[in-house]
């Protein structure tokens, strides 16, 4: 019988005794799932594959103590974020300065309050956007806004808005104080929504 | 510190307001100015609408990219190695 054809948790016990084919079928319904999460961390693809790879090895190394009290694709998912974050701090990136640059707010009057309001367009048309979403547009657009950001805003943005984590959660794990992944938040959240209102109003920011 | 907060200092907290990290007075000041300005209005239904846009455009693909069956092939090639080394 091929590996496809048989339930999970044969397929577990089987890819727990070493057999590799059994893994496979294992963990092909949720590589997509997987690879997603760490590249959304990541960013770059060959340090995604670096890390998957890493991921996938933790993953069968520890299948003998998966007990299935979740599902394997959350335990799966878990192991995947923490390789991706892993490599996330082993790694140098010199462009992960932070960026000393205001926001990218405005154009505000000398009390700070907007100007020429008539010409200020509004985000959040739903409409357009979920047909964005449908013609993958929006996807290309978020990910190249995304890469736009400084890492520190990025991996921010990313446990937040996208893993649902919350904020203490994140500032234990980056060892920040809470005002600061706040900060680093709501920076990213401006960029990528300019990103996005220059993308869905055609080009209008 | 003024009541009415202008909309740059608005723009520049509202992060810290959605997360109810403000203190009282100021977080009266920013909801009293969002009820006021439509422009600042509509930059908070933005901010609180990128997360479930950006879920749902960052989904997971059905099909896993290249690089992604690479790495399941390597590790299962080096699971077999490590068997046959076993053995």
């Amino acid at each position: 019988m091929t590996a496809t054809l048989l339930a999970e948790p044969e397929l577990i016990q089987r890819a727990a005794q070493g057999d590799s084919e059994a893994f496979g079928g294992l963990v092909q319904p949720h590589l997509s799932l997987f690879f997603n999460g760490i590249q959304r961390i990541l960013g770059n693809e060959a340090d995604a594959q670096d890390a998957l790879q890493d991921a996938l090895m933790s993953m069968h190394r520890d299948l003998p103590r998966f007990e299935g009290r979740s599902r394997f694709s959350s335990w799966g998912y878990k192991i995947c974020l923490n390789a991706a974050l892993m490599t996330r701090r082993s790694r140098v990136r010199i462009q992960d300065m932070e960026r000393p640059e205001p926001l990218a707010l405005g154009p505000f009057d000398e009390r700070g309050h907007h100007t020429e309001t008539d010409h200020l367009p509004e985000w959040q048309e739903e409409a357009q956007a979920h047909a964005l979403v449908e013609k993958q547009e929006m996807r290309a657009c978020l990910l190249r806004a995304l890469d736009e950001l400084p890492d520190s805003q990025r991996i921010v943005f990313v446990l937040k808005d996208l893993e649902d984590w919350d904020l203490d959660a994140i500032a234990r794990h980056l060892q920040l104080a809470p005002g600061t992944v706040r900060q680093r938040l709501h920076r990213a959240r401006v960029l990528l929504q300019a990103r996005l209102r220059s993308h869905v109003l055609g080009g209008r920011s | 510190m003024k009541l009415l907060p202008s909309c740059h200092d608005v723009q520049t907290e509202l992060t810290e307001y959605l997360e109810g990290a403000l203190p009282l007075r100021r977080r009266l000041g920013i909801w009293l100015h969002l009820l006021l300005c439509r422009v600042c209005a509509g930059f908070l239904r933005g901010l609180e609408a990128l997360p479930g846009v950006a879920k749902r455009s960052l989904a997971a693909p059905a099909k896993a990219p290249e690089a992604a069956t690479l790495a399941l092939a390597q590790v299962q090639a080096q699971v077999q190695a490590a068997l046959r080394k076993e053995k």
